[in-house]
């Protein structure tokens, strides 16, 4: 290849990275044109190799990356495929393009994004405040308007503020009196007037200590009522609390965090109906939360509060539900199993999954209504 | 293949690391382009391995900088030495030097102690290997501070001003993922993500780490431990499970898994006591064959 063919296909490449949603900065690509004199062109695999390496930023964006990969530079060369990239990159058939469009997003999707918009342009959220004796704060969001949602910005702020209260292990500057820890820096400062006597002791004291929030929230075809309303919380949540980290399933686990740390509410349901998750599809709860036990291990910890939202139709096997659930509770700080059934004084946590996962959720409680919602800071802060 | 890439990975495996392609291009690319690197995968796969052996195979200085929550730049960057500012000051007792003037002098260079960023960075003969070791573990304010040493190879010591590197450090940052690194630190790195060995990576590294073991006990080990990661455990056992345990059976003067020898010796693949009873059960069911037998 000629070296200008090969910037140009270099470049080119990165223009289809990012139009199939893989971030790649300017800067990328030029990197990824200076690794040009660096390679062995004639190698594919090499070339691949350094693209991935240059090109990618985390995980999941590899099995994209070498799909694409293969459509870009592979066209019928596939005895190219050199011993250790043939590991990570197994001959896999090119996946078919329908499934890679966001048409999976459905209508459900666009429905709330137009109900946020209403909410976007509607009320400031100072003006409602329901109280516990509210009739609204009682009504179901089942039976909820749009025009209501506000209510949750209100709610938001108190359950980011109950998480909002420990003590880090990372020391500041404590005012006069205060601190229990000397403050060797400033107390050195502070004896230069006396000549090297410590007579004026600073103190230092531990920051508060946030905790961390993991949500998993179930957006399949029987939550349909309630995932907006949930998922307005989410992003909410997302936005006064800096530690939230958000996913939703329905058939699969998505991550869905940097999507609602978008600007607003509208922009993040936008990028969320261009992503792959299957809106108001079936549902594999077991088989969801265990992906998201194996694939973000350690995301949870002592100071994590792990909520999972879901009425507990599950259509796969209990075991798989009750596995992952106990690989959670056993890291976790707490786990809250939010059930928005649980509304209903006749329901009965009957379905097998529910009876998988109970044993295994610190806190069972409904959420279906503001004051449920509520009631959750109590179990929010560690 | 490129000569350098080649000779990066021979380099790698006389160190005895056991060095695919990925590992030794995104190495090469990361120093030629003078970028940090990122590498990121389950725990015991080997990441802070990768810096070591750079380390040694560039003959470099190797600095590492453990992460923990509450890291902070203090314990990152520098500290004063508070013992000799004392002194010095008991020792300038008298002096007709104002407050300022005493100030400027306790807080010079003379009285700082290098922690592992800054020693990273100002190392006079040649550029050291910087590991950053979970990256992960430290918190938002810690990685957003360590952007400016990454990116401009100079941090600022507010006492004293900006120090600048002269001869930039080769980065390695590792992950375990516990925590979403921030997109731009993300965007500063090259990325390698280090998968689970494959069955023959995994037992030439067994051997090559464990030379005394015989063939077919390395075989077993191997394939029973890659076997394992198969299952749905709470901790999945890494290659350094797999030395350990390949260590311990040697220890024992085995040359085959048999039974009695897998139930005593469990505990060094197996870190989690629900994990061994689960493993335990399966061998008593159906027997030790299924996770040693081949195909």
């Amino acid at each position: 290849m000629q070296s200008t063919d090969v910037i140009e296909r270099v470049t080119g490449f990165c223009r289809l990275l990012r139009e199939k949603g893989l971030q790649v900065t300017p800067s990328e690509s030029i990197d990824a044109v200076r690794s040009l004199a660096l390679l062995d062109l004639a190698d594919r695999t090499e070339l691949y190799l350094a693209l991935r390496a240059l090109l990618t930023t985390r995980r999941d964006d590899l099995p994209l990356f070498d799909a694409l990969f293969a459509e870009w530079w592979h066209q019928g060369d596939d005895s190219q495929a050199g011993s250790d990239a043939g590991q990570s990159r197994r001959r896999r058939s090119m996946p078919n393009a329908k499934a890679q469009e966001p048409q999976a997003a459905g209508g459900a999707l666009r429905r709330w994004a137009q109900a946020g918009d209403a909410m976007d342009e509607g009320q400031s959220p100072g003006l409602s405040s329901p109280s516990s004796n509210d009739s609204r704060s009682k009504k179901d969001f089942a039976s909820f308007e749009s025009t209501e949602l506000a209510d949750i910005e209100r709610l938001t702020a108190m359950l980011a503020r109950r998480l909002n209260a420990r003590r880090s292990r990372r020391w500041h500057p404590a005012r006069a009196g205060n601190g229990v820890r000397l403050d060797l820096r400033r107390t050195i400062r502070l004896s230069l007037k006396t000549g090297g006597d410590a007579i004026e002791l600073a103190r230092r004291e531990r920051k508060l200590r946030r905790t961390k929030l993991v949500a998993l929230c179930d957006v399949s075809g029987s939550m349909d009522l309630y995932s907006r309303f949930l998922l307005q919380l989410l992003y909410a949540l997302q936005h006064a609390f800096a530690r939230v980290e958000t996913f939703v399933f329905s058939t699969r686990l998505v991550r869905i965090t940097e999507a609602l740390a978008r600007d607003t509410y509208r922009t993040a349901l936008d990028s969320l109906t261009r992503s792959e998750t299957d809106w108001s599809g079936g549902t594999r709860i077991g088989e969801s939360i265990a992906d998201f036990v194996v694939g973000w291990p350690r995301l949870i910890d002592r100071r994590t509060v792990v909520i999972v939202l879901s009425d507990g139709w599950d259509t796969g096997e209990p075991e798989i539900l009750g596995d992952a659930m106990r690989a959670i509770h056993r890291r976790a700080g707490r786990v809250v199993w939010l059930n928005p059934l649980l509304g209903n004084p006749t329901y009965k946590p009957l379905t097998r999954g529910m009876q998988a996962a109970l044993p295994q959720a610190d806190v069972f409680a409904p959420c279906h209504n503001l004051s449920s919602l509520e009631a959750l800071g109590r179990h929010l802060s560690l | 293949m490129k000569e350098e890439i080649a000779r990066l990975r021979d380099a790698m495996e006389r160190e005895a690391y056991v060095t695919d392609r990925a590992t030794a291009t995104a190495a090469y690319l990361a120093m030629t382009l003078h970028k940090p690197l990122l590498i990121e995968g389950h725990p015991g796969v080997g990441k802070t391995e990768v810096a070591k052996v750079l380390a040694r195979a560039l003959e470099a200085e190797l600095i590492r900088l453990q992460c923990y929550e509450g890291l902070d730049v203090n314990t990152a960057l520098y500290e004063w030495n508070y013992a000799k500012q004392l002194l010095h000051i008991k020792l300038q007792e008298g002096s007709s030097a104002s407050t300022r003037e005493r100030e400027a002098e306790i807080f010079s260079r003379e009285f700082l102690l290098e922690r592992p960023l800054l020693r990273a960075i100002t190392n006079a003969d040649a550029s050291p290997v910087l590991l950053v070791d979970e990256v992960d573990r430290s918190d938002e304010e810690f990685e957003a501070f360590l952007l400016e040493v990454l990116s401009d190879h100079q941090v600022t010591i507010p006492e004293i001003g900006t120090i600048s590197a002269t001869h930039p450090p080769y980065v390695v940052l590792t992950s375990n993922r516990s925590r979403e690194l921030s997109e731009a630190l993300r965007r500063r790195c090259l990325y390698l993500w280090v998968d689970y060995p494959t069955f023959d990576k995994e037992l030439r590294i067994v051997r090559n780490k464990v030379p005394q073991i015989e063939a077919r006990l390395a075989d077993e080990v191997v394939r029973f431990v890659q076997r394992l990661r198969g299952r749905k455990l709470s901790k999945t056992p890494g290659v350094a499970e797999s030395l350990d345990w390949a260590q311990a059976l040697v220890a024992l003067g085995a040359d085959a898994l048999g039974d009695e020898l897998v139930d005593e010796t469990l505990g060094c693949v197996l870190k989690d006591d629900a994990d061994i009873r689960d493993v335990r059960s399966a061998i008593a069911e159906q027997g030790l064959s299924v996770l040693v037998s081949e195909g």
